[in-house]
């Protein structure tokens, strides 16, 4: 077994999150599912260090909340869950941001442009885009951090099929380059396409492991009222 | 394309500084002003352009800059293009400090006025940041600065009122309350210009950052920025800045709100852009408004001339792109 990259120990902000440990390894892609209100983007916030929580934080072994700011800026990148926009930044302006930490350098801002197939909308104001593409330009931000430990809150809302496929294939190329994913989603299904999955309800993890393991029937059925049955209907992949 | 535009801007600026310092009740030709810059030709005119105009134009640069900077600031700090110290009550604030120490006559000293306005203007702010948390919608950040406004101005009134006897206490508080810029001295320039400048320059690098801010503060800390810090500064900064302008230009509206927006529609949000812009295009928006003051008899007043191009042109924009 690896050296866990990023520990978290006994985590616990009111009701929203009680006593959530848990330790990720490099290279991994894990999923975090829950209903409603079950702590998924709370859990997201905290360990990016946006929110205070009791407990410890270790990235590599150190404390996360003595990492200066800069430094967490490279270490973490936390994508929120809303993708609105007041000012009209052009795309590329916005991802470049993702830079800030580097010093603008601009470096693989380019390549997540690609990446997030929004190379030809780079000059068109934010404020413009749909839903969808707005969340692209978004993920592109997060991504050209370069960040080793990537935090996504429900990444592929509001995304087509495709692009869905697409946050999922980028994911897993970050995560075969060493990064470490946690991704918060609803689609139990898409949950199976992750190495580990952490299940949490009402603040607490339930379970967490490979999702073959972790997400039986009986789990889903306790913590979310609905019956599982072996999946029937179609498969998308991409070509 | 932009960069000429900016030219265009500093160009404007100097345009107005040269009116303002040349047109008047008597004219003073570009020769005669050079000349008299220079501490040479004739005596009369040298007197009117270092006692008078000179002055003038220093606090209505400071006036201008200042509460066009205070504007951007506070658009990108409330993540709100309709935030501005006018709407907000921080101007109602700073006013509201400086008429209490017109009207209970406790001007102890040069500076007493001055830092009663900036008092009252950190009281608003932050009455605005209590009553109206970050990323507010626009309608509670909009209807927190209706209650300020209204809750400031009813204290304005009321010492107003009070000084409705003496005659020459309540009109120096009317025409203060009306902003303007004429009749200023060198110590007016000593209270507002430095200040205003050091605010500006304090400003100018913050720019990178408030374009991670302003599109959510969340996003911009995880980016590496220390946003608790960031907000202080920017709110600090922000509220001196209109405290300045307000102490020595009287409360003059629409600048901190129409400069920066019609900048952005020409430029873009990039605060690094768009602030030292503002400054230029606040300075030069001021001067060109006090102009006409000087030529209208009967005391056409800086603050109504300012509201006179701004309002028509705010619901111009309105029409344009609805909220």
């Amino acid at each position: 077994m690896l050296k866990p990259a990023l520990e978290a120990e006994g985590l616990t902000l009111g009701t929203r999150l009680r006593e959530v440990s848990v330790a990720l390894e490099p290279g991994r892609m894990v999923a975090v599912v829950g209903p409603n209100g079950a702590g998924k983007s709370t859990l997201l916030q905290v360990l990016a260090g946006l929110l205070h929580a009791r407990g410890r934080i270790r990235w590599q072994g150190r404390d996360l909340a003595r990492i200066p700011f800069l430094e967490r800026g490279r270490t973490l990148s936390w994508l929120g869950q809303e993708s609105h926009a007041e000012f009209a930044f052009p795309v590329r302006e916005v991802v470049a941001q993702g830079r800030h930490a580097w010093g603008d350098d601009g470096r693989g801002v380019e390549a997540a442009l690609e990446a997030l197939d929004i190379l030809h909308l780079e000059a068109r104001p934010i404020t413009e885009l749909s839903g969808g593409e707005r969340r692209r330009v978004f993920l592109a931000r997060a991504l050209a951090t370069g960040a080793p430990l990537q935090l996504w809150d429900e990444p592929a809302a509001n995304l087509d099929v495709r692009h869905a496929l697409e946050v999922l294939r980028l994911g897993r190329g970050l995560a075969s380059a060493g990064s470490t994913l946690l991704v918060s989603l609803h689609d139990l299904r898409t949950a199976f396409r992750f190495d580990d999955v952490m299940v949490l309800d009402q603040g607490r993890l339930v379970g967490f492991g490979p999702p073959e393991a972790i997400l039986t029937p009986e789990l889903i059925a306790a913590v979310f009222r609905v019956m599982a049955a072996p999946a029937q209907g179609l498969a998308l992949e991409l070509p | 394309m932009r960069r000429r535009a900016g030219l265009v801007l500093g160009l404007i600026l100097l345009l107005a500084v040269a009116g303002s310092l040349g047109l008047g009740d008597s004219n003073l030709g570009p020769l005669a002003l050079l000349r008299a810059l220079a501490g040479r030709g004739d005596a009369l005119d040298r007197t009117i352009l270092w006692d008078l105009r000179l002055p003038r134009t220093l606090v209505g640069i400071a006036v201008g800059a200042g509460l066009a900077a205070s504007g951007v600031t506070m658009q990108a700090f409330f993540r709100n293009p309709l935030a501005s110290p006018g709407l907000l009550g921080v101007s109602a604030g700073g006013a509201l400090g400086a008429v209490a120490v017109l009207a209970l006559g406790c001007q102890a000293s040069l500076l007493t006025m001055p830092l009663a306005a900036v008092a009252g203007a950190f009281l608003a702010t932050g009455a605005v940041l209590v009553l109206a948390r970050r990323g507010a919608s626009p309608e509670h950040l909009l209807l927190s600065g209706v209650a300020l406004n209204a809750f400031f101005g009813a204290g304005t009134s009321f010492l107003l009122a009070m000084s409705a006897g003496k005659f020459e206490v309540s009109g120096q508080i009317l025409f203060w309350l009306m902003g303007g810029i004429e009749n200023r001295t060198w110590e007016h320039v000593a209270i507002g210009l430095p200040g205003v400048l050091l605010g500006c320059a304090l400003l100018l690098p913050l720019g990178r950052p408030m374009n991670l801010l302003s599109l959510g503060e969340p996003s911009a800390q995880s980016l590496g920025v220390d946003v608790r810090r960031l907000r202080w500064q920017l709110i600090a900064l922000s509220t001196v800045l209109t405290a300045l302008a307000t102490a020595v230009g009287g409360v003059v509206g629409f600048v901190g709100l129409l400069v920066p927006h019609l900048l952005r529609l020409a430029f873009g949000p990039d605060h690094r852009r768009l602030l030292p812009l503002s400054m230029v295009g606040g300075a030069a928006l001021v001067l060109l408004c006090d102009l006409p003051t000087r030529f209208v008899p009967g005391g056409l007043r800086l603050g109504a001339m300012t509201a006179l191009v701004g309002g028509p042109f705010l619901l111009w924009m309105l029409r344009r792109n609805p909220c």
